[in-house]
């Protein structure tokens, strides 16, 4: 399936005088996709997001936006048709949040009533109550005046999102909540988003893929895994020692749960022989009513397979199917445990998630 | 007390001339004042653009509000004679510089990133100008604003030199006749209004500054 192409960077660069600040960059983001940009600062990252709206024009190469060359555009309506999110401050302080939301529309003159009810619409889109439409921005927290400057991005219902380190201007809480409302959102609209940031952590979090720059050259490219394997020293250095971590924050557990795992029915013998035993050091007991009464190590067995009630052991704190994979190794790690059952609330048990599926995520394409 | 009462008797007897100096005055000031804008705060806006300019213009209307008035009336008299024109463009020469210094001081200090965001949004040149910029520097325009029109209203009562009318030709005929009571009546009269208009712009001023607050 050949995907859509929203925003190309053909060997674009940038001069301030004989300053190459962005040299020979290229990339394409996908119709749907988080791009993310990161690198130290006075990398390009920004110049190179301005470039694409043309905030600042691009000295050679071509920008093409969905699929036309900017230099072909009106830079004003270029603009008008990508939505553009910067820090909080980036709110007019003279208007009200309605009229700070509906300003694109107000530029392109659209009709009083659609404006107040386009504005209506997307305060309740970022999670804010309707009476903030008359505030002003200075009455706002930050984390607020942030949602307003995402829900102004969308007024013009635009198919591009740029956004510049848009949550760098609130404390961490905030930023958290943020990001995943942001990502929350994302799943509804799926917009293409290019999204500047020197946050690694956000950039694992948010990115469907992950462009570092150095010096103004796109130094590497690629997934957050695949960031995180990449061999170069400086994007080593650059994205940290916890950089693994953070991007099991990003992997749902359930791509490592396995629904197969050796049991044995309450009252019956292991099947010492059985070929499901194979990497296991558990076989986990199943009641007549299928649910799970807990389990049994390999080793305390009987040589015949056979057990008795009181050798079972409880199922220690079962965690939640919702959780990423940095959070069960973190629950397995507390448990002393190298595996964590998960328990659906309400379907009941899911599986086992065992560390070393956790760490072949890793390791796995890496042999 | 003797003296102010004889005041208060020729303000009541010449209530009629007391009321015609006062629209002289007004009117003058008023047109004055409606020039200083109209020049004053599209030439501000224009400097702000370029620092060359800036600083040329800047320069020059700093040393025409450092000549006093009636070394200005003196240049004015062979150029245009007598009457309220020379009157009107001395008061306007005195009210540019703050008008313009304001309106380019207000533009200058509109933060950059706002500047930027709301073009990032697709607003053109003279959106940026009518929507984000003047809006946001306002409230220091209107503080030239205030200060050009008050000082308007009280160089004004020189206009009386020119020919020009004003309640400067109370205390003028007062002085020249040794009417105390006139002289003081005029004086009295300069004063009280002065003060009650820098009040109410004052009033105003105070709105706008709060209306606009831009803290965080």
């Amino acid at each position: 399936m050949t995907r859509e192409i929203s925003v190309e960077l053909q060997k674009v660069s940038k001069l301030y005088g004989q300053d190459k600040v962005v040299d020979e960059v290229s990339f394409t983001v996908e119709k749907g996709e988080v791009f993310v940009m990161i690198g130290p600062s006075g990398c390009g990252k920004t110049t190179t997001l301005k470039m694409i709206n043309q905030l600042i024009p691009h000295s050679s190469g071509n920008i093409l936006v969905n699929g036309t060359d900017v230099a072909e555009l009106d830079v004003v309506e270029l603009r008008r048709s990508i939505g553009y999110v910067i820090q909080y401050i980036g709110l007019l302080p003279h208007l009200t949040i309605q009229e700070n939301i509906a300003f694109v529309l107000k530029l392109t003159k659209h009709p009083k009533k659609m404006q107040k009810d386009r504005a209506e619409e997307l305060i309740e889109t970022v999670g804010l109550p309707l009476n903030y439409l008359n505030r002003y921005p200075r009455e706002l927290s930050g984390g607020q005046q942030q949602r307003v400057g995402v829900a102004r991005a969308l007024a013009a219902n635009p198919d591009i999102l740029l956004m510049d380190e848009p949550f760098g201007a609130v404390d961490p809480l905030t930023r958290e909540q943020l990001q995943n409302e942001l990502l929350r959102l994302q799943e509804s609209i799926q917009k293409t988003i290019v999204f500047v940031t020197h946050d690694m952590q956000e950039a694992f979090k948010v990115g469907n893929r992950i462009g570092i720059l150095r010096q103004g050259k796109l130094v590497c490219l690629g997934t957050p895994m695949e960031i995180v394997k990449s061999d170069d020293e400086f994007v080593k250095n650059f994205i940290g020692q916890g950089a693994l971590f953070e991007v099991f924050d990003t992997i749902p557990v359930t791509r490592v749960l396995q629904k197969d795992f050796p049991t044995a029915r309450y009252d019956q013998k292991v099947d010492l022989q059985a070929e499901e035993l194979e990497d296991w050091e558990n076989v986990f007991i199943i009641d007549s009513d299928d649910s799970c009464k807990g389990y049994i190590p390999l080793s305390s067995l009987n040589s015949d397979g056979s057990y008795t009630a009181d050798q079972i052991i409880p199922l220690p704190k079962a965690s939640s199917p919702d959780i990423s994979v940095k959070l069960a190794v973190q629950e397995m790690l507390w448990g002393g445990r190298t595996w964590l059952p998960i328990v659906d609330e309400k379907s009941g048990f899911k599986g086992i998630v065992q560390f070393r599926s956790c760490a072949g995520l890793v390791a796995g394409d890496r042999r | 007390m003797e003296l102010l009462s004889s005041a208060w008797a020729y303000f009541i007897n010449r209530q009629d001339l007391m009321f015609e100096v006062l629209k002289e005055h007004v009117t003058l000031v008023l047109w004055a004042t409606f020039f200083t804008i109209i020049i004053g705060v599209p030439v501000g806006i224009a400097i702000s653009r370029t620092e060359k300019l800036r600083n040329m213009i800047l320069g020059s209307v700093s040393v025409l509000y450092t000549i006093p008035i009636l070394a200005l009336f003196g240049f004015l008299i062979p150029i245009m004679g007598i009457g309220s024109t020379p009157a009107l463009i001395a008061l306007i020469i005195y009210g540019l510089l703050p008008v313009i210094r304001n309106s380019c001081v207000g533009i200058t200090q509109v933060h950059p990133m706002l500047k930027e965001s709301a073009k990032g949004m697709g607003a053109n040149n003279l959106q940026l100008l009518f929507r984000v910029e003047i809006p946001l520097a306002f409230p220091v325009i209107f503080a030239g604003i205030r200060t050009a029109l008050v000082m308007n209203f009280s160089l004004a009562t020189y206009a009386v030199f020119i020919g020009a009318g004003g309640m400067g030709r109370i205390i003028m005929q007062g002085i020249r006749t040794f009417n105390t009571g006139m002289m003081l009546a005029g004086i009295l009269m300069v004063v009280i209004t002065t003060v009650l208009l820098e009040r109410m712009v004052g009033v105003i001023d105070n709105r706008i500054q709060k209306r606009y607050s831009l803290s965080d």
